[in-house]
Parts: structure tokens; sequence; C-alpha cells
């Protein structure tokens, strides 16, 4: 299957968003809510491009790249004057929402929009409510942390806005977070999240933590690990393994190996 | 047929060419440090180099919650993606080797990924401690 990008044909594969193949293809379209780990949701609507196919007698559309499957020849465009006009709306509305995030700033930019032409929000934080960090951690599995509210309260909260009971503090939200706006604390051995402490599991050996406790569990439940599998950090496995390795070496005068 | 690079721990005088070959091939500032072999002193002259073994059943693609780790069947090598990378660091605690690395300072995954079919350790290692074949 080929599918022609601002005039240039590319392969595309079944099943397949027409975004995946502009990244594929390096082609510079901004999408802040798309990310490979998650289904496609089509909430920040940057991705927008124009479509047109042959067949269709000349009709056009602007749609979300991240939402529209490939089809064979399909015509896509992806900075027309009206595209631009729709991109550089929605950055002015984000900028208004978020005036201080520098990843908006950057892109706000780019499309020449420097300041806001809506009355910016007074007790603004940089969440676009893109809904990245409730769909990655629904992927995960956890479902602790959800949208809630409607229209100017809408914000990323848990449940009754308390402790969520389900997460594991794997840091999944906040490193997803296109806009970094999902805070954390690591203290010494407990990780601050959601309003929530979890431990963060000690080396036996070291004492270097890698993973929390609770996300320790849950991988051992789901995935059928054995019970010592998070004992150690990967520094004390490699001095094992190292250990181990050279029991089983037979070691020799090390010139005439190499001469061999 | 599968390629596998072999490690002979007693032919490798831990002379860390390994090391720089692997940081200058996938980083911009080629710290030895940072690299995915670590040629580990293990007695008097003795260094075994410990890199992924690309295993075949391979705990760090158990572990991965998002699929962003796989197996390549025709390659045999583990391959990371990025884009799917949420660098929730279950593959570096769930390695049996500690050969799944978190690289701080770019704040990402580091893996091997035997340089996608031409390992630059094997290449550049003087004593052919590390040949890929």
């Amino acid at each position: 299957m080929k599918i022609q990008i601002n005039g240039r044909w590319y392969k595309a594969f079944e099943g397949e968003m027409v975004l995946d193949v502009l990244r594929r293809e390096k082609i510079d379209v901004p999408a802040l809510c798309a990310h490979e780990a998650v289904e496609p949701f089509g909430s920040c609507r940057l991705c927008m491009v124009e479509i047109t196919h042959e067949n269709w007698g000349g009709w056009k559309g602007n749609v979300t790249s991240c939402l529209y499957p490939v089809e064979d020849k399909l015509r896509v465009t992806t900075h027309t004057p009206k595209i631009n006009e729709l991109r550089k709306m929605i950055l002015n509305l984000l900028l208004a929402r978020c005036p201080n995030a520098p990843e908006i700033q950057k892109l706000a930019e780019e499309y020449g929009v420097t300041i806001t032409d809506f009355v910016p929000r007074p007790d603004a934080d940089d969440c676009i409510l893109c809904g990245l960090c409730t769909r990655v951690c629904a992927e995960m599995g956890f479902y602790a942390i959800s949208i809630v509210g409607r229209g100017y309260g809408r914000e990323v909260g848990t449940p009754l806005n308390e402790a969520p009971p389900d997460c594991t503090g794997c840091l999944a939200c906040v490193n997803i977070c296109p806009t970094h706006c999902i805070k954390y604390e690591d203290v010494g051995n407990v990780r601050k999240i959601w309003d929530r402490e979890f431990e963060l599991v000690p080396c036996k050996r070291c004492g270097k933590t890698i993973i929390t406790r609770e996300f320790a569990d849950r991988l051992i439940k789901d995935k059928n690990l054995p019970e010592d599998y998070f004992d150690l950090c990967d520094d004390c496995k490699r001095d094992d393994i190292a250990k181990n390795m050279s029991k089983l070496v037979i070691w020799q005068d090390k010139k005439e190996e190499v001469k061999r | 047929m599968i390629k596998r690079l072999l490690v002979t721990p007693s032919l490798c005088i831990g002379c860390r060419t390994c090391e720089l070959a692997c940081s200058l091939t996938h980083q911009e500032n080629g710290k030895p440090g940072r690299s995915r072999i670590y040629p580990l002193e293990v007695g008097k002259e003795q260094f075994v180099p410990v890199v992924c073994l690309q295993c075949d059943d391979p705990a760090c693609v158990k572990s991965c919650p998002v699929g962003a780790l796989a197996l390549e069947e025709s390659t045999g090598y583990i391959r990371l993606s990025y884009e799917k990378c949420i660098k929730c660091r279950a593959c570096v605690a769930a390695c049996p080797f500690g050969c799944s690395l978190v690289d701080e300072d770019q704040d990402k995954i580091v893996k091997c990924d035997l340089c996608e079919g031409n390992p630059a350790c094997a290449r550049f290692c003087p004593t052919k401690a590390l040949v890929y074949k």
C-alpha cells in the first residue's frame, strides 16, 4: 500500500494510522497526545492534516492523523493555510490554559503565536488534559488515575481525590506526560506521588533502588516471576554473573592465547 | 543462521575499548561509563565482559508492560522501541544479568541491541575476546 504525503509517495501498511507513517518518515507534524504505547485518542487535535483521494471527486477533509487509518492512494497534506490556521487556534487555546508550559510555548512560537488572544487561566498548571497519563495507567492495568470533572474544573485526579489505592508508583504517567507536569519525589527509599508514599525496593547487597515494592509485587503476580526476582540491583547482578562466568573459564596465559 | 556475540573471557585484557566503542556508537557524549558492555575485573588480570546475552526467553520482554521490548526472531536480538518505552524500569529490575540499564543523563533506558546487526564492540576488540559470528 502506498500513500502520498506532501506530493511524495510513501509505503504504508494495513491497519496503520496516518500519523504512524508521518512519524516513521520523520515528517514534522505536531502531536502531543499520541504515544506508541497506547491506543490513539485524538484529544490534542494538533496532528490535523488535509486528506483527499482520487476517487473522492475532489472532496477534501481535515482529520486528526492519529485516528485516520491509511488507505491505498490516500493523499495527505500536512501544512495547508487552513490546517495552519486550525493549529494556530488550538495552540492559542492551549496557551491560555497552560501559559507557563515550555513545550506549549515553544510549539506556539513555531506557529507564530506568542501571546494568547484569550484570558490566560489565573490558576494555571501545565496539564493540557490530553489524557495520556490516564491512558497509559489503564494500559499498565492499574486504572489508578482518571480525568474527573467537566468544563473549567476538568482535571486529572485520583478516586475521590484521595491517595489512589491501585497506584503502584511506576512513574509511567510522569514519564509519558508531554508537558512534564506530574510531580513526584524520591527521598531515600520513599517515593511520593499522587499524595501517596511508596517504598522503593532496596538492593539486598548495596541498597540501590530501582522500582517500588508495589510495582515489583504486581509484576511478580502478573507475569509469574519468582519471589526473589527484584532482590538485587542491576550492578550487583552484573557482578554476580561476572563471578559465575569466571568460574567456568579456563584462564590461560594471555600472551600465548592472544598470539594464537 | 542467527549470529551471536561470542564472549571469550580468557582473551579479555580489560582495555575497555569495547566500552568506548559502545558509548561512541550510541551516544553523543561517548562516556565510557555509559556503555552497554562492562568488562568487570574478577581476579588479577582476569576480566569478564558482561553484556546482554539476548536470551531466548527474555525476562525484560516478559516484564515490559507495554510491549516496547521484543525479541526479533529473524535476527535474534532484543529490540527496544524508544517510541513505545514509558521508562517504568521494569526491565532494569527484571533482567537477571543486570544488562538493561538506565541512562540518568539522557533519561532513557539503554540496552544492547547488537548495533542492529554489526556490534561496534566486536569490531574494535583487539584480542578477539568479543566476536560476532
